[in-house]
């Protein structure tokens, strides 16, 4: 990604509604905050690598946690995830262009509107917003989160929100109506099916955000929305009704990219596609069913009817694996820099997922939750799942959007530093939540491992830290010298690896037949 | 007073339903990581071929799914069973203690003894407890959600404003446990710590008349 066109004028760049400018500008700014937000992250693990506060105050602690998830969930994953469908989708159905290109492009433009917003909270006088990625009321709201810094937070959320809305919009619309001749629902390409399960998801629960965030300012500075005995509890499930299937908006592209990275590296059609299919549309329906597990220690939550749909959730999970897992047994194997990315994700997603299984239990969520324990879990499924899932799509993508191809040495150095790092970073904090180390704190007492654990787990973030920089260096040298990528590098199975690297901007000049969810593959197996 | 309520010591109850989940936990993931080793092993390009296999099986993976189920029912069953043990409320008896959690402090009443004890920013307030007893808890925020959490006990429970938090807990084992606050909860959440003593009941008496 990071690829501005040369030549072409700053205003046909920024005003395009080519969708695979659009995608590319989405995934580059994001790209841009997720540096911004890791660095907050690098800051963090400095101060928590010994007891004690040595680097930052606890005001400046709290702002940077808050910043950090903010900019990760509203700036970087979900714009991620929607970028590569606005980019990749048309492609994949042999679509020429996108429904609604002009929203399309408010959508895009609101988001980095939303996070220049969020962010110039540091500007003013109390800072800014420290209230957590989550923002709780009462703890929001004026009294105790007084200044601009928590009414930038909100206006950047809602304007990030609502562009990611329009994107999702945009390409399920395209989804639906604009589809090839031949491409039949149950032809999409596994990759697309994972966008119209997000697409899905982002439709249902945003709104709910936004609801959540304008009342909450509403609350600051008209009427105390959130003041009754019911209010706190109230924007909590406003909250986690957008806050759960979030965290599937930024899953199942990652995972629709990783199956097609699966597939062609395994050379194999992907091996139950319709059982993935099902699965993906039974895990977005069910996701829409669990928000209040993230309450079960508030005791005013129907606990088990949440445990219930929670736990489920390991069918669709499992079928899911069972197919990756399938498609790799029995194919040819090449382990690319992209193959060995869905490879990790595969691997690292899982610990996400079974400690996912552990706090979906009341009993057991009542120790662990609001700990360390918590943290390493959804940084295994959002870290080591979904980011390394982007990765995969990077490197296998990456030659498709510029022609050129990525260094495979140095996404294998990248992928070595990442998989250890990520290990390093997050397993002991699934030990120091286990221990006793709560979330959000700047400063703990060295009782257990607490004071190893920590200092592993920064010096896995800093490891992590290096892999970026060699990622970087990889797009650098990959545009100083650049190695010409052809149409179909990987002998791709579906319909963007038919026309040019980049795309011309009406995206085929002529399209193969299309027979099943795998054209491409098809034609070569009927040449061979 | 602890007689024949059904109030069990969270700990041991947290023990038992984690060890199966532990468990299962390390049997899955030696699993799949032992089938993706064997798939990259066993299935890795060697020469030019192109493999031809089935592209799927309905029959193997219906199966499997009835399988996932079965598991998951399993679990959400013993779930159940351990929840309804450690959210149980006594049907009476016990010591009471009121909680009061604000920023960023805690309070512990003994309404029965007429006995408070008050957290200072020098001092970490101690709950004192008697050991094998009953103890109601009835907490409450004065300002934002806090959450009461006894690591050693495995169980926590948030604090909310203007309503109250009720629950039973027993300790049965004598010690002191260090406790926090798990809720973020502004400035100095990370200083708002408490302990809780775990006495002898001869012991706990006397404290409390003290
Ligand atoms: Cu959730
Ligand atoms: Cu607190």
């Amino acid at each position: 990604m990071l690829v501005v066109p040369r030549r072409a004028s700053l205003i046909g760049w920024v005003g395009s509604t080519d969708h695979k400018r659009i995608g590319v500008r989405v995934a580059t700014y994001a790209f841009g905050f997720f540096l911004l937000s890791g660095a907050f992250a690098l800051v963090m693990r400095t101060e928590l690598a010994r007891p004690g506060l040595q680097v930052v105050s606890e005001n400046t602690y709290n702002e940077l946690f808050t910043m950090h998830g903010s900019g990760m969930f509203f700036l970087v994953m979900a714009p991620l995830a929607l970028a590569l469908g606005m980019y990749f989708v048309p492609l994949q159905i042999g679509a020429s262009d996108i429904a609604w290109p002009r929203l399309a492009l408010i959508g895009d433009w609101l988001i980095p509107l939303g996070g220049v917003t969020m962010f110039s909270g540091f500007l003013t006088d109390h800072g800014a917003a420290k209230a957590g990625w989550t923002a709780f009321a009462p703890l929001s709201d004026i009294d105790r989160s007084p200044g601009y810094g928590m009414d930038l937070w909100i206006f950047g959320g809602l304007l990030a929100t609502a562009g990611v809305l329009l994107l999702a919009i945009s390409v399920l619309t395209t989804i639906v109506r604009f589809r090839a001749p031949g491409m039949t629902m149950l032809r999409l390409p596994v990759f697309t099916w994972s966008m119209v399960a997000t697409c899905l998801l982002v439709i249902t629960s945003f709104p709910a955000l936004i609801v959540a965030l304008s009342l909450l300012f509403v609350d600051r500075h008209f009427s105390g929305v959130y003041e009754g005995a019911s209010g706190p509890v109230l924007y909590q499930h406003l909250f986690w009704f957008y806050g759960h299937p979030v965290v599937y908006v930024i899953f199942f592209p990652f995972i629709g990219a990783v199956a097609e990275v699966v597939a062609v590296f395994s050379r194999r059609r992907f091996f139950g596609y319709h059982a993935l299919v099902l699965s993906l549309l039974v895990f977005a329906a069910l996701s829409m069913s669990v928000w209040a597990h993230h309450m079960f220690a508030t005791g005013r939550v129907t606990n088990q009817y949440f445990a219930l749909t929670s736990t489920i959730l390991l069918v669709p999970a499992g079928v899911e694996y069972f197919d990756l897992i399938g498609t790799m047994i029995g194919g040819s194997i090449l382990l690319s820099s992209a193959m060995l990315f869905a490879v990790g994700f595969i691997v690292l997603f899982l610990i996400g997922g079974l400690t996912g299984i552990i706090v979906a239990s009341p009993p057991l969520d009542y120790h662990v939750h609001d700990t360390y324990f918590v943290v390493g879990h959804f940084h295994y499924t959002i870290f080591a799942g979904s980011l390394f899932g982007f990765f995969a799509a990077v490197y296998y993508w990456y030659p498709k959007v510029t022609g050129r191809m990525l260094r495979e040495r140095l996404g294998k150095l990248q992928f070595v530093l990442y998989f250890l790092g990520a290990n390093l970073t997050f397993f002991p904090m699934l030990v120091s939540g286990y221990e006793g180390m709560p979330r959000r704190v700047a400063d703990y007492e060295n009782i257990h491992d607490l004071s190893l654990m920590n200092m592993l787990s920064t010096i896995g973030a800093f490891t992590i830290a290096l892999g970026t920089l060699v990622f970087l260096w990889n797009l650098r040298v990959s545009s100083r010298k650049p190695v010409p990528a052809g149409n179909d590098p990987w002998q791709g199975h579906t319909l963007e690896w038919w026309t040019t690297s980049p795309p011309p901007p009406h995206n085929f000049d002529s399209l193969p037949p299309v027979r099943s969810y795998s054209p491409l593959y098809d034609r070569r197996l009927g040449e061979s | 007073m602890a007689g024949a309520l059904a109030i069990a010591d969270t700990r041991s109850q947290f023990t038992d339903l984690f060890s199966v989940y532990q468990w299962l936990t390390v049997v899955v993931a030696g699993i799949v990581f032992g089938l993706v080793l064997f798939a990259l092993v066993r299935y890795r390009r060697r020469g030019n071929e192109y493999p031809r296999g089935k592209d799927k099986h309905t029959v193997a993976e219906s199966i499997y799914a009835l399988v996932l189920t079965a598991i998951a029912i399993t679990l959400v069953t013993l779930t159940f069973r351990t929840e309804d043990k450690t959210d149980a409320v006594a049907a009476n008896g016990g010591v009471r203690v009121d909680i009061v959690a604000f920023q960023w402090q805690w309070r512990f009443g003994y309404p029965d003894y007429g006995k408070t004890v008050l957290g200072t920013t020098e001092h970490v307030p101690t709950m004192v407890l008697p050991v094998g007893t009953v103890v109601r808890f009835d907490g409450i925020s004065r300002d934002v959600i806090h959450s009461f959490w006894v690591p050693a006990a495995r169980f926590k429970r948030d604090e909310f404003p203007k309503r109250h938090t009720k629950f039973d807990l027993r300790f049965d084992r004598v010690g002191t446990y260090i406790g926090r606050c798990a809720e973020f909860c502004g400035l100095r959440h990370t200083n708002m710590d408490f302990y809780v003593r775990v006495v002898p009941r001869d012991a706990f008496q006397r404290w409390v008349k003290s």
